[in-house]
């Protein structure tokens, strides 16, 4: 059984058919890629498989169980987790409370144990601190632990929504554009990143990324998405050479 | 270890109570009020801010929790105390905690609108709210309405010989509240608090049950008010709807935001200095006006210097501190060089002295102008009192932080 399922998944905006019958399985451990130019319905896609929105008809399934319409927290809890297009940190807060907030979902003491400042909590606490700690060294933000997010460099802000969201211990993880505004250099250590992420921490990856050879050397299956439709779906070098995918997207080689 | 450092809070905060309740016995009649007064608004200010600087939820109507933990208690007492036959003290425990769960219950009510609204427009909801509240109880006759009600029972006395009573209570609730927010920021169950604060959409995305923060801080802060408004109807005595106006949440929404929002440490100062600033300006005496357009003069130019020094002045932080230490001295010997000189000049020096103690709430309002000229942020910002920060400002070696916010 295939993770990730959408069956014909569909969500209209008015008159607007943002994403438009798309057919697609992740499996366990896959790296899978989304690409297509602006427009084509990838984030809204994220925001299908999120619970941000409810599909207009058509099943998303996950583990075999359909999830369409599940509020965001609870799809966080059944183990899908997001990074955003535009930033969305916490910008008052650390790189480590941030880690933390994803941290928090699997906390198991209650709210009056934390009132009353109790051991458990406590322990807790410090659990939760000490395993945020560990993330943020797998993307090498450990040295800041403790700087305001907002004060971190782009490529830096980007790197800790990652930890953020690997904080909720996702069984599938989605990044959305991680590598935009990042220097080619960046862009090398985040491939490094997200292949170790999927490797040693076992997790299946979906991704949306403009930069080509980002997506083509990292991922091992690709989706293209053009106006809301999937018009090809493959490994990179079927996707590299599909006349589709060049006419609406990739362009011919100059 | 943990218990026995535990049980040294919990009797270091009692002793403080009592001591301050036998300190505030030797006082008057009129300082004994104001001690217990601030203790009800640094509970109102902590509250407030656990929805407003914590949560980010902007409510304006934190006096309406406060009167129908008030009213709560009140019509409960008219009512039932002479057939309860509880002592007084037990018997007020009892009222504060049943109007802490009328309160939390109003706010469970205003808390939900707010799951749709943010911002200005939950300010609006919750103002709103506010004088409903106050506007209903006026016209209801069996809670006496305009006239007001007598509440019975007074709080007993802790201390026979003296005068006082009730300090001891009201300083309690106090800490009690700063103890559960500050424990609430200290473990990690205070950060979906804060997420929500920065980034709804985001919070939502990590796991954090959105809804449920923002009714939880409502109910938490909502049920603190009442308690106070408990302490504060068997403290008068007496109740009516003017004592829950308007007026009074704009002044607990300002001890928050001058205190630095999200900050407790802020909002427990700010609410004792904010309540005693307009007290104690009634202590000043008759000045001659030479000197107060000299006052005048002076701060609006260390103002001017304050403001200029903390934005252009590129130096190291030490250096800028002497720098506006050194100006702010300036700034008052030149105002009062300017009020012997102005003196020379006839119709100023003949004229009779004011008194400034009527102008208590124009130097009240200006001095919070300008505060929020020189640190919009509020006094403390994000941070927070810790005995970290204390031996760091000891010169000490810089220790770890044991709370997960700094």
């Amino acid at each position: 059984m295939s993770l990730l399922t959408l069956k014909d998944a569909t969500i209209r905006f008015g008159g607007l058919v943002a994403v438009n019958k798309v057919n697609f399985e992740i499996e366990t451990g896959d790296l899978f890629g989304l690409i297509g130019p602006n427009g084509a319905g990838k984030t809204t896609c994220f925001n299908l498989i999120t619970g941000v929105y409810t599909p207009t008809s058509g099943h998303i399934l996950f583990n075999g169980r359909p999830i369409g319409g599940t509020p965001p927290n609870k799809i966080a809890k059944l183990g899908i987790c997001r990074t955003f297009q535009n930033i969305r940190l916490f910008g008052a807060l650390s790189c480590l409370e941030n880690v933390m907030v994803g941290a928090y979902l699997r906390h198991r003491t209650g709210l009056w144990t934390a009132l009353s400042d109790i051991p458990p909590a406590i322990k807790e606490t410090r659990a939760l601190k000490e395993e945020a700690m560990r993330l943020l060294e797998v993307v090498n933000l450990e040295d800041v632990a403790n700087a305001r997010s907002a004060d971190l460099s782009y490529g830096s802000q980007r790197r800790l929504e990652i930890a953020r969201a690997m904080a909720t211990q996702p069984k599938l993880l989605l990044l959305d554009e991680p590598a935009a505004g990042m220097n080619p250099q960046e862009k090398a250590e985040l491939m490094e990143t997200v292949r170790r992420i999927r490797d040693d921490h076992q997790k299946t990856v979906l991704l949306i990324e403009h930069d080509m050879r980002f997506v083509m050397g990292l991922c091992e299956k690709i989706v293209v998405l053009d106006h809301g439709e999937e018009i090809a779906s493959g490994p990179p070098d079927a996707i590299r050479n599909d006349p589709k995918v060049i006419a609406a997207y990739l362009g011919e080689a100059v | 270890m943990f218990w026995i450092s535990r049980l040294g809070s919990i009797l270091g905060a009692l002793l403080f109570c009592f001591l301050l309740d036998k300190v505030t016995g030797g006082l008057s009649d009129f300082s004994s009020r104001l001690v217990v007064l601030a203790g009800l608004y640094v509970t109102l200010s902590v509250s407030l801010n656990l929805i407003n600087g914590i949560t980010g939820q902007f409510s304006m109507g934190h006096a309406a929790f406060y009167q129908v933990g008030a009213y709560t208690a009140g019509y409960l007492s008219v009512t039932y105390f002479s057939k309860a036959h509880l002592p007084g003290f037990l018997w007020i425990v009892l009222m504060m905690i049943v109007a802490a769960i009328g309160a939390a219950l109003a706010g469970l009510i205003v808390g939900l609108p707010s799951l749709r609204l943010k911002g200005d427009y939950l300010a609006i909801v919750t103002l709103g709210f506010g004088e409903i509240i106050r506007i209903v109880v006026q016209n209801q006759p069996s809670i006496g309405g305009a006239y007001g009600m007598n509440v019975q029972p007074k709080f007993p006395q802790l201390f026979a010989s003296t005068g006082t009573h009730g300090v001891w209570l009201v300083w309690l609730l106090a800490i009690l509240c700063i103890a559960v927010c500050r424990n609430l920021l200290k473990n990690v169950h205070g950060l979906p608090f804060l997420a929500v604060r920065e980034d709804e959409i985001a919070s939502s995305a990590m796991g954090v049950n959105v809804t449920g923060v923002k009714v939880t801080a409502f109910l938490i802060g909502s049920a603190f008010a009442g308690a106070a408004g408990a302490l504060l109807a068997h403290y008068e005595g007496f109740l009516s709807p003017t004592m829950f106006t308007m007026e009074l949440s704009f002044i607990v929404l300002t001890m928050v935001v001058l205190g630095g929002t999200g900050s407790i440490t802020g909002s427990t100062l700010a609410a004792i200095v904010l309540f005693y600033l307009p007290e104690k300006l009634r202590d000043l005496p008759p000045v001659p006006v030479s000197f107060l357009v000299g006052a005048v003069i002076g701060a609006v130019g260390i103002v001017v210097f304050l403001k200029k020094t903390i934005d252009n002045y590129h130096g190291s932080s030490s250096q800028k501190t002497v720098r506006m230490i050194l100006g702010t001295a300036t700034g008052i010997v030149v105002a009062a060089a300017l009020g012997f000189v102005l003196k020379v000049i006839p119709t100023i020096g003949h004229a009779a002295p004011v008194e400034a103690a009527k102008l208590r709430m124009v130097i009240f309002a200006v001095t919070l102008i300008f505060l929020m000229l020189l640190r919009p942020q509020g006094v403390f910002a994000h941070h927070e009192f810790s005995w970290s920060w204390v031996k760091k400002l000891l010169g000490k070696k810089d220790v770890p932080t044991t709370a997960v916010s700094t």
